[in-house]
């Protein structure tokens, strides 16, 4: 173990601290804070802060479900029956709020289940095009992030100006600047602190997160060593993660995590917002010209030569898929990206998770898959 | 000597044949004329009207469950990296386009471009990348987005409607032909025509005994899914029309004896279509409607055509919210004086089970009567466990009893 495992920087410190925090905590660590709840990257999350409260990821507890039973069939996927399960104990009760975009079927079933079963937080929804591409995409965004901002608005109790958007827009602008240097660092970062710093951005109020991002980039940038500059360098699909196990079985078999396809890392982070002008058009903007989360699609701006493309800027030397079992769009994906690889000759790993994130067949099997490619 | 526990319609042989010619004809016509491989949910008006043959997948999906030749074909699937957990109607479609030697019928005959709309789930648009892909074909994907609160948003129309006008000129540059409007205005008369009467045949079901049963709207959907804005579907509805207004004023049954009247929500179990619905109709209990047959119900406004099939076609049964979907479920079970209601949990459809929870508990407070949720597949026989269900079905039936 280098010193950095063994003794992190404050900053790092306090991230992955952020990043296992309990959420029926989360008050408490942030007693000034307006938290507001999303569970898919596509929540415009600018909105959200320009109204004056703190998006936080429901990521998925460690548990199971047992209130969401009554709610949802067995075959949904962990990330929305946890989600369901944790409102509905009542532990979700501290959101003013929970914001869903339209991903897969599940999540938007999930936002019609939530209004019902947890009337003590409302549901703000936002309609998003499926396919990135269509015509009139752009028009129809823009007029339901339009819409969206009249819902966030409604329960801050105030309208929400441009000047405040236009903020926030640039503070967000400013933390996908750092999370881009972060990954161009992830050689000198342990797997599962670079996935905590990534977690924690969607935890943590955005200025301080924004400070902590800083300080931890300068405390990386002064030291220069990798972490373990002999593992074999792998890239993570999927969508979220509710923890950093997998990344710390990673570890253990040996790889070293350099960037990711997760819904929740570098989809999140990608592609700055215009600042000025019309700034829905702009927040539309960013989405259209994102690489699409696997529920979407987009005729030329594809997944699989997103992946591809990054695999050779990473000079990475294997891929791991991390779906959530019962995945629908993940699983179609998964088959479509195998495939690009297989003839690019990437190797690759299906790690399907479930409700305990890693399972010893998994670290078997990581084990034999990292000792492959070293 | 199992009793004879429903009733055989007479036109049920016109419709083999229909079918039987409609599959038949596929192989020659694809020859002559474009083929689209089309989800259910697609404007295919459009495509009629442009003298292209659509396929539907969907359907193709549902004859291997009710063969009971899905498994193998969806294990070539999983072979190819496809999970067990996917929608069966896909893996099965898919296993067909890997290994059309293990297919009945060989699959289904080469598409020449492939229309997906996600009015009924994101799955098709997913499962229809993965075809244009494999097959090397362009794709249309019909966006159309879902409506979670009470109404459809007017801007959500408007995209629809826009993608409607690019979707025309898409089909038009794929064929190479013009859509001519005459044509086209009377495809969506047709359609709209075939659409009204499976309408009144299924509200001819609030009669008692219901002239028809679930199994029977299963099998005689088939035309207004795969055969919509033609001439012989709207002919075909008439005949089957006549039949069941025959029966009802006969007061003749689909379950002789008719003891409890029920609600089917969701896809059928193909596979059981007899057995299963057997284990209802031999205790005298029907299904006298059904969310599932009543997805194609909707009718367009043709003053306005592109907005009313941007209209009609987002306004789809799944693709409303489970609040409105709750308010016509329970609408229904009161106006066709259900006794109770049955809820399969498809594991192949996650847009239509996720919600049924609540669908059974508004249809227990708000129409009073017993509902049960019965987890199964629609083609998957491995995801059916044949003595659970049994067992299931029959003490949810002794409570109807009391």
């Amino acid at each position: 173990m280098t010193d950095r495992e063994s003794k992190p920087s404050k900053a790092m410190e306090t991230l992955q601290e952020i990043s296992t925090w309990p959420l029926a905590d989360w008050p408490k660590r942030f007693p000034d804070a307006r938290p507001f709840g999303y569970l898919n990257t596509h929540v415009p999350e600018e909105v959200l802060h320009a109204a004056g409260f703190t998006p936080v990821h429901v990521f998925g507890q460690r548990r199971a479900p047992q209130r969401a039973e009554t709610r949802l069939p067995g075959f949904t996927c962990w990330l929305v029956r946890s989600a369901l399960d944790t409102a509905m104990a009542g532990e979700l009760d501290f959101l003013a709020g929970m914001a869903f975009a339209h991903t897969c079927d599940s999540a938007q079933a999930l936002a019609d289940i939530w209004w019902l079963a947890v009337p003590s937080v409302p549901v703000v929804t936002l309609g998003t095009p499926v396919d990135l591409y269509a015509v009139g995409a752009r028009e129809f965004l823009i007029a339901d992030l339009g819409l969206f901002r009249d819902q966030v608005a409604a329960l801050a109790g105030h309208s929400v100006t441009d000047d405040d958007l236009r903020a926030s827009i640039v503070l967000h602008n400013e933390i996908r600047r750092l999370v881009e240097r972060l990954y161009a660092l992830s050689d000198r970062l342990p797997s599962p602190a670079l996935l905590a710093a990534l977690r924690a951005g969607h935890l943590t109020p955005r200025e301080t997160y924004c400070d902590l991002l800083a300080n931890l980039l300068a405390a990386l940038e002064a030291d220069n060593d990798p972490v373990t500059p002999d593992a074999p360098r792998l890239i993570v699909v999927g969508a979220h993660l509710d923890d950093t196990s997998l990344y710390e079985a990673i570890v253990e078999a040996g790889g070293h995590v350099v960037d990711d396809l997760l819904d929740l890392g570098r989809l999140h982070y990608s592609k700055l917002a215009d600042d000025g002008g019309d700034l829905l058009a702009a927040l539309a903007d960013r989405y259209l010209t994102q690489v699409p989360i696997a529920a979407k699609t987009h005729p030329v701006c594809r997944r699989d030569d997103a992946l591809l493309d990054l695999v050779r800027a990473r000079a990475a030397d294997g891929v791991i898929f991390a779906p959530q079992k019962f995945c629908e769009p993940h699983g179609f994906d998964y088959v479509t990206i195998k495939n690009a690889l297989d003839q690019a000759d990437v190797p690759h790993l299906l790690v399907e998770l479930e409700q305990a994130q890693v399972t010893g067949q998994m670290r078997t099997r990581l084990g034999a898959f990292v000792e492959m490619l070293s | 000597v199992v009793k004879k526990s429903y009733r055989k319609l007479k036109v049920a042989k016109d419709l083999t044949r229909m079918m039987s010619a409609y599959y038949a004809k596929m192989r020659i016509a694809s020859h002559l004329q474009p083929v689209a491989w089309v989800s259910s949910g697609a404007p295919v008006e459009v495509l009629v009207a442009l003298g292209v043959l659509p396929l539907y997948p969907e359907n193709y999906g549902a004859i291997l469950g009710a063969q009971r030749t899905a498994v193998p074909l969806i294990e070539e699937a999983e072979a190819r990296g496809y999970s067990p957990d996917l929608c069966s109607y896909a893996t099965g479609h898919l296993g067909s386009v890997f290994a059309p030697e293990k297919a009945p019928m060989k699959g289904l005959p080469r598409p020449d471009m492939l229309v997906a709309s996600n009015n009924i789930c994101g799955t098709v648009v997913k499962w229809y990348e993965a075809l244009a892909d494999h097959l090397d074909v362009p794709l249309f994907v019909l966006d159309t987005p879902y409506a979670h609160g009470a109404e459809i948003k007017d801007h959500a129309i408007q995209y629809v409607a826009a993608q409607m006008e690019a979707f025309i000129a898409w089909a038009e540059k794929q064929t190479g032909r013009r859509l001519k409007q005459k044509k086209f205005m009377r495809t969506l008369a047709l359609s709209n025509e075939a659409v009204g009467l499976w309408r009144e045949i299924r509200e001819l079901c609030v009669h008692r005994p219901s002239p028809l049963n679930a199994p029977d709207l299963f099998t005689q959907m088939a035309p207004i899914v795969v055969l919509r804005g033609t001439k012989q579907c709207v002919n075909y509805y008439h005949k089957l029309k006549a039949e069941v207004e025959e029966r009802v004023e006969g007061g003749i049954g689909a379950v002789p004896g008719e003891r409890y009247r029920l609600l089917w929500d969701n896809i059928a179990i193909w596979p059981g279509l007899f057995r299963f619905y057997h284990l209802f109709s031999r205790a005298g209990a029907c299904f006298v409607c059904d969310t599932y047959t009543h997805a194609w119900s909707m009718g367009l406004q043709t003053d306005h055509p592109i907005e009313g099939l941007a209209r009609a076609y987002t306004a789809v049964y799944i693709n409303m919210s489970l609040q409105a979907r709750t308010r016509m479920m329970v609408d229904m079970a009161k106006r066709f004086e259900v006794d109770g209601a049955v809820l399969h949990a498809n594991r192949s459809c996650k847009p239509y089970s996720l919600g049924q929870h609540d669908f059974r508990r508004a249809i227990m407070a708000k129409a009073g009567v017993p509902a049960m949720i019965l987890e199964a597949d629609m083609c998957d026989t491995r995801a059916y466990a044949d003595g659970a269900i049994k067992t299931r079905v029959e003490a949810f039936l002794e409570m109807l009893a009391g």
